[in-house]
């Protein structure tokens, strides 16, 4: 500015108000400043931290078995459990039987806090900004080798010490302890918590078994069921039967043209078909009679008896599953984030759940989700009235694992196609 | 009594000459009839479906929407899932409490003084506060939320983690605009004539303010605790952007997760349990309230309400 | 303070301002003294109310980290990438278009709302203010009521009463075949948005049409105007702000309402509210989720403006 003022150079005297504007200005500029001064750097371009000490992980699928790299050391056989702590779980509602849940804390002498997540990208999202530090977690199995790579201030989750979970190599299917799971071969880090299959669950009292058994699938897409149709929200079990059902083969696909008609169909169960999105179509929804077709896990199904109004009989819910191409299957597991507070009293929690009994009773009295457990005969679950006769094809045996197909990781370029794909599905049309 | 005189002349005689139908709607007089079956429907409409839903925590079954008979089952009868026994529920009961009552107390106190200062401050910048208040007042608190999240999630990182301590300060800075506009409305009938009077007579600045001016506003500010406590009680989209672990949920999250999940009536007993709360603090406020306000300008309940 | 010895001292006091003023007959304070009490809830709106808005830009123009595809946001306005913000604005008009249809359905179902809100509330609120009698006060007891009890409740109770086996459909099926009400029905979202906002128009419109004088309205009628002509002519202009008001305060926040839809509606019936909250925990959408507020932000803002400017000259000409 030309000239210099008058006042220049001479001491300011500023009036109250001037000042109070002023340092309220400053007030909020020091904290942004710092924020600034700490992250000077572009993001993305500065170097990443010194928390990950593993990196490049390869993506793996059912052909590429993956040995997970070791993040860190696992805690010793001698650390002493922790006595009276409070252990923090972090799943799916009413995953768990609370039955269990108070037998676990009663052993102990500990409390166990449950929170829960709506769908398991939230569950991801708080666990990495730090905002849930859970003793045990329950991710899905694509998540497992991003887990233990981890962010910038560190891998995510722990290594386990199988010393301290003993039922793992006594009762689980040796698929998934010894050799162990393909993704995470030796079960470095996981646990295997329930397996299931991806079918669709019907009401027996209005679609015929016979029916069914034609249409398959195409349960979801008959216009008959308008306004009575439930979906799952979550993309990659949406997308994926969707593909599935179109005639693809791969459950992981990254082909534009394969995710776009998938994506074309179930916006037709949105807006053509007054279907709903909703997580809790099949084990809430259906048994109360507000939905005649949904899209299921198996567990789901077989756990919906707990939830049929009083004077429902069982043989109401029926559930379809492929048998002569293959369906989708698929497990999750159980692991122990670093952020533990407890992880002797975590590991004892993780053999507690797979101990024949507890498991058994976990699945049979509450989830109706079957755990991969040696002891448990799929033939008798029947006889046993575990799962209702009408029910058979919900029943998941190790045989199904090697011809059915699974849905493994997605790497970031596809699951960003998959990811638009399901946001332009939520926005409806 | 002139009055029905005229009414059933007027009536009368509109209705000889023109018909029963046309009589009612000549007559300025009338009864409002359809107003009134407006009135009464849209109550009934607005209230039977709380009344149900809090009858219907009493269900002996688990569904919400036919009935099975009474039974406590839901409030302490079911071993894991009633609202006593279950401690998800308690601890989210008592967490509800402990945002409340602080956010109540803490939100009038800053609010009410941000109401005085405004209302006798001239100027620009007065102005200027005057909007960003009553900008937080209107906006959807959705926006609030998403930007509180994304606060407490990465520039606050290290500060504060998510949980109470950032639902406390984002239901305060929420409903502090509840306690201005309300004090403020209160302010703008009372005026500055009462104070000036007072520091006439000799009382200093602070005096008059604690034994005139505050008194005065104390319906306002009774009615603005009891309304800050309502919809604190009530509010989950902050709290639910801002809430940790399980041990920071309160009762309004509970509902909502249980709601796009499989609630029980257990649910609509942790609803109740709100409403009753709301109820009491309203009715201790009102009371509290009738007591102060004895003799007042406007001390009745259609002031009360007023916003 | 040298205040409170002046005034305890009437012998040999030093003279103040404020004995001057009180000896003018007025009151004198500083000129800080009433933007003082204003100023804890000042910093407090600036600290957690602009401040985190500063951080929604910085996501809504930040970038992604790779691995997770969590949001990182970037505080320096310089290296502002609005990449994300321009594809989502886009999502609005070009291409295929994603966002607009829940765009114009959010306006659709926010005007419809507002306005059955206001006929309903108009004509409560008129009833109470002038026929209600020996009722009143449990009347108005009875219409502020749903104002304490929570939102979620009263949404979560009528979410019950829809269901296949409600007793919506109960009393339906004597007209006609049990309807899914639940099943994506704008005219469920809409009544669920009239049922949860209504009573935020009928107290300011009650509170107005309390305040009208009798007199004007008997004036009318000695003039010779029928009762409807009176209603159009003098009750309605006077009750002009309070609908103003209830418009805003009705309106506003219904454009950022989702759990309405998410309790009543599905996917078929998504708003705007709906888009924001599915893209904030989903991994890579922080920047979308951002762009959004901002989108939704401007929406509100420009109404807003408009109902400040009225009402700052309604108080001026009071």
């Amino acid at each position: 500015m030309a000239g210099k003022h008058p006042m220049d150079g001479s001491p300011r005297r500023w009036s109250r108000r001037q000042f109070l504007t002023r340092a309220a200005g400053g007030a909020i500029a020091v904290p942004s400043m710092a924020a600034v001064l700490a992250a000077c750097d572009k993001p993305g371009t500065a170097p990443s931290g010194n928390g990950s000490t593993v990196t490049d992980i390869p993506i793996a699928n059912p052909d590429d078995r993956v040995e997970l790299p070791l993040n860190g050391t696992a805690i010793t056989t001698d650390t002493p459990i922790e006595a009276g702590a409070t252990l923090q779980v972090y799943n799916w509602d009413a995953y768990m039987y609370k039955a269990v849940l108070k037998a676990f804390e009663e052993e102990y002498g500990v409390t166990v806090e449950w929170t829960t997540f709506n769908n398991m990208e939230e569950g991801i999202q708080k666990l990495i900004s730090g905002q849930v530090q859970p003793d045990v977690f329950f991710p899905t199995t694509d998540y497992i080798s991003r887990l233990v790579q981890g962010t910038d201030d560190g891998p995510l989750i722990q290594p386990l010490n199988h010393e301290l979970i003993p039922n793992l190599s006594a009762n689980v299917w040796p698929s998934f302890s010894d050799p162990g799971p393909y993704y995470d071969v030796g079960a470095q880090y996981t646990v295997p918590y329930t397996i299931y299959t991806t079918g669709v669950a019907y009401r027996r009292d209005r679609i015929d078994d016979a029916d069914a058994d034609a249409q398959g699938y195409e349960m979801l897409w008959n216009p008959e069921h308008t306004g009575e149709i439930a979906y799952y929200d979550s993309y990659r079990d949406a997308i994926g039967m969707a593909l599935i059902r179109n005639g693809g083969t791969d459950p992981n696909t990254g082909d534009p043209a394969e995710i776009t008609e998938a994506k074309e169909a179930i916006l037709e169960i949105v807006n053509d078909l007054e279907g709903s999105l909703r997580i809790n179509g099949t084990y809430a929804k259906l048994p109360e009679g507000e939905f005649t077709v949904s899209q299921s896990w198996s567990g789901d199904i077989v756990g919906a008896k707990w939830y049929l109004p009083k004077g429902t009989g069982q043989d109401v819910l029926g559930f379809w599953y492929p048998e002569s191409e293959p369906g989708l299957i698929g497990n999750d597991t159980i692991v122990i984030p670093t952020t533990s507070q407890s992880p002797r009293l975590a590991h004892e929690f993780l053999n507690f759940f797979l101990d024949e009994k507890w498991g058994y009773m976990n699945f049979a009295d509450w989830n109706g989700y079957q755990p991969p457990f040696t002891s448990i005969d799929p033939s008798s679950l029947i006889d046993d009235k575990v799962v209702a006769p009408t029910l058979s094809r919900a029943v998941v045996t190790e045989e199904m694992f090697e011809t059915a197909l699974i849905q493994s990781q997605l790497t970031p370029e596809v699951d960003k196609l998959w990811l638009d794909a399901w946001s332009e599905i939520q926005a409806g049309g | 009594m002139s009055d029905a005189v005229l009414d059933r002349s007027a009536e009368q005689t509109t209705r000889v000459r023109k018909g029963i139908r046309a009589s009612y709607f000549r007559n300025p007089w009338r009864k409002p009839r359809m107003l009134q079956a407006l009135t009464v429907g849209y109550l009934l409409w607005s209230l039977m479906p709380v009344v149900i839903a809090v009858v219907f925590s009493f269900n002996s079954g688990r569904s919400r929407s036919s009935w099975q008979g009474f039974s406590l089952r839901w409030w302490n009868g079911d071993q894991f899932d009633s609202l006593f026994t279950d401690e998800a529920l308690r601890q989210a009961m008592f967490h509800t409490f402990r945002l409340a009552i602080p956010t109540a107390i803490v939100a009038v106190g800053i609010g009410t003084a941000f109401a005085i200062g405004i209302d006798r401050w001239r100027g620009r910048p007065a102005r200027g506060a005057n909007f960003l208040m009553l900008l937080s007042f209107v906006l959807p608190e959705m926006i609030l939320g998403v930007s509180l999240f994304l606060v407490f999630t990465f520039l606050l990182d290290n500060v504060m983690k998510l949980g109470t301590g950032a639902q406390w300060l984002g239901l305060i800075t929420f409903q502090m605009s509840y306690a201005v506009v309300i004090v403020r409305a209160r302010l703008l009938s009372i005026g500055p004539e009462y104070e000036e009077a007072a520091m006439d007579l000799g009382a200093r600045p602070g005096q008059s303010m604690r034994r005139v001016l505050l008194p005065l506003l104390s319906p306002a500010i009774l009615a603005s605790v009891a309304v800050v406590f309502a919809d604190t009680v009530d509010d989950f989209v902050i709290v639910r952007f801002l809430s940790g672990a399980a041990d920071t949920e309160p009762l309004s999250v509970k509902i909502y997760s249980a709601a796009r999940a499989s609630p029980t009536p257990a649910v609509n007993a942790a609803a109740t349990v709100m409403l009753v709360s709301t109820m009491t603090v309203i009715a201790i406020a009102y009371l509290l309230y009738r007591r102060y306000g004895r003799g007042q300008h406007g001390a009745d309940v259609s002031s009360f309400t007023q916003l | 303070m040298a205040n409170a010895e002046a005034t305890a001292e009437p012998r040999g006091r030093r003279k103040n301002r404020a004995d001057e003023a009180a000896g003018r007959g007025g009151a004198w304070f500083p000129n800080w003294y009433w933007p003082s009490f204003s100023l804890p809830g000042i910093i407090w709106l600036l600290a957690l109310f602009v401040m985190p808005f500063y951080t929604v830009l910085s996501v809504a123009f930040g970038t992604v980290e790779p691995l997770f595809r969590s949001p990182l946001p970037v505080y320096q306005p310089w290296w502002w990438s609005f990449a994300t913000f321009s594809e989502t604005t886009q999502k609005f008009y070009a291409g295929n278009a994603v966002y607009q249809e829940p765009l114009i359905r959010t306006f659709i179902y926010v005007i419809a709302a507002s306005t059955i809100c206001l006929v309903l509330g108009y004509a409560v609120a008129y009833y109470t203010a002038r026929y209600a009698g020996k009722y009143r006060v449990l009347i108005l007891v009875a219409l502020v009521s749903p104002f304490w009890i929570s939102y979620l409740m009263r949404i979560y109770a009528w979410q019950s009463l829809l269901q296949a086996d409600g007793y919506v459909n109960d009393v339906w099926s004597i007209f006609a075949a049990p309807t899914n009400w639940l099943s994506g029905k704008p005219l469920t979202v809409i009544l669920g948005l009239v049922y949860g906002y209504i009573p935020f128009m009928i107290l300011p419109l009650f509170g107005s049409l309390d305040r009208i004088d009798q007199r004007m309205l008997e004036a009318g009628r000695d003039l010779g105007a029928s009762p409807a002509r009176t209603f159009w002519r003098v009750t309605l202009p006077l009750s002009k702000p309070a609908i103003l008001a209830g418009l805003v305060i009705v309106s506003l926040p219904m454009f950022g309402d989702y759990y309405t839809n998410d309790l009543l509606g599905t996917q078929r019936t998504s708003m705007l509210g709906n888009l924001i909250a599915n893209s904030v925990f989903q991994a890579g959408q922080g920047p979308e989720a951002g762009s959004l507020t901002v989108v939704l932000m401007v929406i509100v803002v420009v109404p807003m403006l408009y109902y400040l400017r009225e009402t700052k000259r309604a108080a001026e000409s009071l």
